[in-house]
C-alpha cells in the first residue's frame, strides 16, 4: 500500500487469515486482510454484518475464541512506542508533540538486526508473542472500546475499581511513586498490592495496621489517576461516579467511562469497535466529538470499525472497505467517498438514502452476501456485481494501487493477465 | 374556533378530504406503583397529548430519540395498547372530520346536547378504543404493523407458509390449497417465492425475515401499515431493497404508512410528513422539505446537525449536552429547555433545574436534607449546613449557570439553612403555525398561537 506521509507505521495487518469451525464447514471469515495503521492517523473499516471486520479487529489483542476460530496464516506487526525521554511525555519538537517515541528493539537496542528487520525499531507480530507480553501490550500500548458498553463494563464492580484497574496492571511503578513509596524499596507485598496480584491472605494482611496506612496511600493515588482519567472524557462531576456502578449510568456516560479506561494508559492504538451504534444520534456526536478531541491531544492512531459509511467519512482521514472477508477497496477518504473504484464501495455508497435520491429509486445490490463456508475461488462479490466478466468467477483479483494511496481489488481497473483470463469480456465491461 | 379546530386547519398533514389517521391529543400514561399496596405513585407519561392527521396513501416520519414515545404511539395508533385520554379516530372522510374537530374544540363542558351527540356517533364507528364486533375486526384487518425485530416477531416454530397464512386462516379468508396460493402470490410481491414456503425463520437473513414480516402484513391487503424501525436492524445495501419494496407496493396499493425511526435519511427518502417527538410530546411537524430544510424547533436542528450526511463536508457535528429527562416527570414549560443551546428566561425554569445542578457541584448535593415544592417553580430547599445554604445562593447568581435561568429567577433568599427558589411561572409551550402546513412548539419565532 502507498504511503505517502512520513508518519511512521504502527501496526501492519499482512495476510491475515482468520477461519472458523462450524457444523456446516470451516467458515473463512477473514481470508487475506492486507492494511497498515500509521501513527496518529484514523483508519476506518467498514462492511457490513459478517464481512469480517469485528474478528480482524479482536485479532489485534487476539480476543478471537480459539477454538472454534482457527489462526491459518498472517501476522499484525506492530511497533509499540515508548514515553519520550526528552520531554518525559509532557509533548516536544523530538517527539512531535506525541509525548512518545518509538521504541528500540530489545534484541539490539537500536543498532538493527534481523529481529527487527534493520529497522532497530521494536517490532511484535501480536499473533505469536507471548501471552504475558500481549497483557502488557492490551490495554496499555493498544486499548478497545466495544460496541455494547452496558455489556462490556462489569455490572458488579464500580467504575472507581474498573477504571482504577487499569493502572493497577499497567502502571505499578506510576501508582507506587505517586503513593510516595519508593518502587525499588516497596515490599513485595504492596508491590503485588499495586499490581493487583494480592492473594487472599494477603489482602488480610493488608488491612491491618502495619500495612493499612501504605494501602490507604496507594488507593487514594489510584483514586487521583482514575479521577483525572474521568475528567479527561468530560463527564460531569467524576468524583460522584466513580461510585456508581454501570446500570446506575446512561448510555452515553457509559461510553464515556470505556473511553477513559481505554485512553487512561495513553495508548498507541486505540480500537473502536462500533463504539456509538447503541446510542442515539445526540449522544453519537458528543462521543465523536470527545473520541477526535482526545485523539487531537495524544495524537493516538484509531482503528474506527463501523457500517455506518456517512459516520465513517466524517470521522475518518482513511477507509477500508471489507467485502465477506477481504479487503474489496482502501484509500484516503475523500477521494474513496468522491471517487469509489470497486463496484461494492460504489453500490454501498449508492444505496444509503439521500436528498436527492427520488424515492422507491434507491440503488440496492441485489442478492446477498455469499457463504463463507468454502467460497468459490474467483472474486467473493462475483454474482452480485453489475460489471462481472468471466474472469471474475475463476481468479480473485489482488489489492493494488491504483493512484498513490487508493488501492482496489478488482479487475476493472486491473485487467488480469491475458493468458488467465478472456479479456475480450472486460475490454466490453470498461467500455 | 379555538385550540384543535385551527390546528386541524393548518396541521400540515390534514386534508379536507378526511384522512385514513386522525389522532387528536392522544395521552398514553403508564401508572408507576410503589409500596407494599401498589399504590400508584406517579405516571411515566409516554405519549402526552399528540395530535396529526394522516391522509390516505402518504407516508408520516415519526423520528426522536429513543425514550421519546414514538414506539408507544405506534402500538396504540396500531390497538396494541389503549390510550389514556384522546383518540385516534380510524378512516374519517372529511365532513366527519370537520365536525369533530369543530366539537373537539368546544371544552367539554361548554358543549351542546347535538355536538355531544354527533361526537359520540363519530367515536363509536371511528375512535379505534371504542369500536366493537365487525368494525373491530374490520379495523385489525386494515392495519397492520411491522415490527424492527424480525427475530422476535416471527415464531421459530413456524413454517413461513403458516406464518404468512395465519392471517387469512383467521380472518376466515382461504385454507389448504387456496391457502398456499395465496401466500405464494404474497411472497412473490415481497420478492421471494415458492421455493421459501416450507422453511422457518432462522433458515433466512435479516432482510428476508423483514420481508416475510411485510408479506404476513399484507395478507389481509390492509390500508394502513404500522412500520415500527423496520430497518434498523439491516445493512444499507439490504435496507435500500426493503425501501425500495415497501415504495413499490404502496405504488401498487395505494397503502398509508405510519413510519416510525430514528434515522433522519430513512424518513427524509420515505416520507411526505415528518412529526417530530420529544419526551412525548411533538416538538415540531411538517412537510419533509421544510422539516429538513427550514427547521424552526431547536432539537430538530440539533437532531439534523447531529446526524451524519454523506453529502455534507466535514464539517463539526454537534450533540446535545445532557441526557432526555425522566418523561415521569417531565420538564415544565418546554421539555426541551433543560438542553436547548438557544434557551430563554421563559422556557420554563424550575426548581429541579437548580437540583440538577446540584448533582454537579460536588459535596453540595449530599448536604440537601429535603426539597419542599410549593409549585415546580417555588421551593424551600433545606440543607444540613449555613454554609451549603450560601454556597447553593452563589453557585445560582454565578456564571456557571446559564444566564436564561438567572434572568428567569424571581427570588433567591437564605435563611440559615433553608434557601428559598422562585422562579416566574411558565405555561407549557403550545404548537404555533409557522407555514403552510408548519408548526413547531418553541418560544422563538413565534407568530401567533394556535
Amino acid at each position: 500500500m502507498p504511503i505517502s506521509d512520513t508518519a511512521p507505521t504502527i501496526a501492519e495487518v499482512r495476510n491475515l487469515k482468520v477461519y472458523f469451525n462450524t457444523k456446516a464447514g470451516i467458515v473463512q471469515a477473514v481470508d487475506g486482510v492486507d492494511f497498515s495503521i500509521k501513527d496518529g492517523e484514523t483508519l476506518g473499516l467498514v462492511g457490513e454484518t459478517g464481512c469480517g471486520k469485528s474478528v480482524t479487529a479482536r485479532s489485534f489483542l487476539r480476543l478471537v475464541p480459539m477454538p472454534p476460530g482457527i489462526q491459518v496464516d498472517g501476522s499484525i506487526l506492530f511497533h509499540p512506542r515508548r514515553i519520550c525521554d526528552s520531554c518525559a511525555g509532557a509533548g516536544c519538537a523530538i517527539c512531535d508533540q506525541t509525548g512518545r517515541v518509538a521504541a528500540k528493539c530489545p534484541a539490539c537496542s537500536g543498532t538493527g538486526c534481523i529481529t527487527c528487520s534493520n529497522s532497530g525499531i521494536e517490532q511484535v507480530d501480536l499473533l505469536t508473542v507471548p501471552e504475558k507480553r500481549l497483557r502488557q501490550i492490551r490495554g496499555d500500548r493498544i486499548a478497545m472500546i466495544f460496541q455494547d458498553p452496558g455489556k462490556a463494563l462489569n455490572p458488579s464492580l464500580s467504575i472507581r475499581q474498573q477504571v482504577g484497574e487499569v493502572f493497577l496492571q499497567h502502571r505499578t511503578t506510576e501508582v507506587l511513586v505517586r503513593a510516595g513509596l519508593d518502587p525499588d524499596e516497596a515490599s513485595s507485598l504492596l508491590e503485588r498490592r499495586a499490581s493487583l496480584q494480592s492473594r487472599s491472605v494477603e489482602k488480610v494482611l493488608l488491612s491491618i495496621p502495619p500495612f493499612r496506612s501504605n494501602r490507604n496511600r496507594i488507593d487514594k493515588a489510584v483514586d487521583q489517576m482514575t479521577l483525572a482519567a474521568l475528567a479527561e472524557t468530560q463527564i460531569p462531576n467524576p468524583l460522584k461516579v466513580m461510585d456508581r456502578y454501570p446500570h446506575e449510568l446512561s448510555g452515553g456516560m457509559k461510553q464515556r467511562v470505556m473511553i477513559a479506561q481505554a485512553l487512561a494508559c495513553n495508548p498507541d492504538l486505540l480500537i473502536a469497535d462500533e463504539p456509538t451504534t447503541a446510542l442515539d444520534v445526540t449522544v453519537q456526536a458528543r462521543i465523536i466529538e470527545l473520541i477526535r478531541e482526545l485523539q487531537e491531544r495524544t495524537k493516538t492512531a484509531v482503528l474506527y470499525i463501523s457500517h455506518d459509511l456517512s459516520l465513517v467519512k466524517r470521522v475518518c482521514d482513511r477507509v477500508a472497505v471489507m467485502y465477506a472477508g477481504r479487503i474489496a477497496e482502501v484509500g484516503s477518504s475523500d477521494e474513496l467517498f468522491s471517487d469509489p473504484q470497486h463496484p461494492y464501495t460504489r453500490g454501498l455508497l449508492a444505496a444509503i438514502p439521500s436528498a436527492s435520491h427520488e424515492r422507491g429509486r434507491l440503488v440496492a445490490i441485489e442478492g446477498t452476501v455469499p457463504e463463507l463456508v468454502d467460497p468459490d475461488p474467483g472474486c467473493r462479490f462475483a454474482g452480485r456485481c453489475p460489471h462481472e466478466a468471466d474472469v471474475c468467477s475463476t481468479i480473485d483479483p489482488d489489492l493494488k494501487p491504483t493512484e498513490e494511496d487508493h488501492a482496489v481489488a478488482c479487475f476493472i481497473h486491473h485487467p488480469p493477465d491475458a493468458a488467465a483470463a478472456s479479456l475480450p469480456s472486460f475490454e466490453r465491461v470498461i467500455r | 374556533m379555538t385550540s384543535t379546530g385551527a390546528l386541524a386547519e393548518e396541521m400540515p398533514v390534514t386534508s379536507r378530504d378526511g384522512s385514513m389517521l386522525a389522532v387528536r391529543g392522544l395521552e398514553r400514561y403508564f401508572p408507576i406503583r410503589d409500596g407494599a399496596l401498589q399504590r400508584v405513585a406517579g405516571h411515566v407519561k409516554a405519549v402526552d397529548g399528540v395530535s396529526f392527521d394522516l391522509p390516505r396513501g402518504e407516508t408520516l416520519g415519526l423520528v426522536g430519540e429513543s425514550g421519546c414515545g414514538k414506539t408507544t404511539l405506534g402500538r396504540v395508533v396500531s390497538g396494541l395498547s389503549e390510550p389514556t385520554g384522546g383518540g385516534v379516530f380510524f378512516d374519517v372522510d372529511g365532513p366527519t372530520q370537520s365536525t369533530l374537530d369543530d366539537v373537539l374544540a368546544v371544552p367539554i363542558e361548554d358543549r351542546s346536547e347535538k355536538q355531544r351527540s354527533d361526537l359520540e356517533t363519530i367515536e363509536r364507528s371511528h375512535r379505534i378504543d371504542r369500536l366493537e364486533g365487525a368494525a373491530w375486526k374490520q379495523f385489525r384487518r386494515n392495519c397492520q404493523v411491522v415490527f424492527q425485530d424480525s427475530f422476535a416477531s416471527l415464531n421459530p416454530r413456524h413454517l413461513v407458509r403458516d406464518i404468512v397464512g395465519r392471517p387469512l386462516k383467521v380472518q376466515g379468508e382461504a385454507s389448504g390449497g387456496d391457502l398456499t396460493e395465496k401466500v405464494v402470490e404474497l411472497l412473490e410481491q415481497v420478492g421471494m417465492g415458492r421455493q421459501h414456503l416450507y422453511r422457518y425463520p432462522h433458515q433466512f437473513s435479516g432482510g428476508q425475515r423483514q420481508r416475510i414480516s411485510i408479506a404476513r402484513a399484507l395478507a389481509l391487503d390492509p390500508e394502513l401499515l404500522i412500520l415500527d424501525e423496520p430497518t434498523s436492524a439491516l445493512d444499507v445495501s439490504v435496507q435500500a431493497q426493503i425501501l425500495n419494496l415497501l415504495h413499490g407496493l404502496q405504488e401498487q396499493r395505494n397503502l398509508t404508512y405510519l413510519f416510525i425511526t430514528h434515522d433522519l435519511s430513512v424518513v427524509r427518502h420515505m416520507a411526505d410528513q415528518i412529526v417530530v417527538m420529544y419526551v412525548g410530546k411533538v416538538a415540531e411537524a411538517g412537510p419533509t422539505n421544510v422539516i429538513f430544510d427550514a427547521p424552526t424547533h431547536p432539537y430538530t436542528r440539533a437532531l439534523l446537525g447531529a446526524s451524519p450526511d454523506l453529502e455534507d463536508d466535514r464539517s463539526q457535528f454537534h450533540g446535545l449536552e445532557g441526557s432526555v429527562p425522566d418523561p415521569a416527570r417531565p420538564p415544565e414549560g418546554c421539555r426541551f429547555h433543560t438542553r436547548c443551546p438557544v434557551v430563554t428566561p421563559v422556557c420554563g425554569w424550575e426548581v429541579d433545574d437548580v437540583v440538577l445542578r446540584l448533582q454537579d457541584e460536588p459535596g453540595l448535593f449530599d448536604q440537601v436534607d429535603g426539597v419542599e415544592h410549593r409549585s415546580p417553580f417555588d421551593a424551600d430547599l433545606r440543607f444540613s449546613d449555613p454554609e451549603a445554604a450560601r454556597r447553593l445562593s452563589g453557585l445560582i447568581e454565578s456564571q456557571r449557570v446559564p444566564a436564561a435561568m438567572r434572568e428567569a429567577i424571581e427570588e433567591v433568599t437564605v435563611d440559615d439553612r433553608t434557601v428559598t427558589v422562585r422562579f416566574q411561572p411558565v405555561d407549557e409551550v403550545a404548537l404555533t403555525v409557522r407555514g403552510p402546513g408548519h408548526v413547531a412548539a418553541c418560544v422563538h419565532g413565534q407568530s401567533r398561537p394556535i
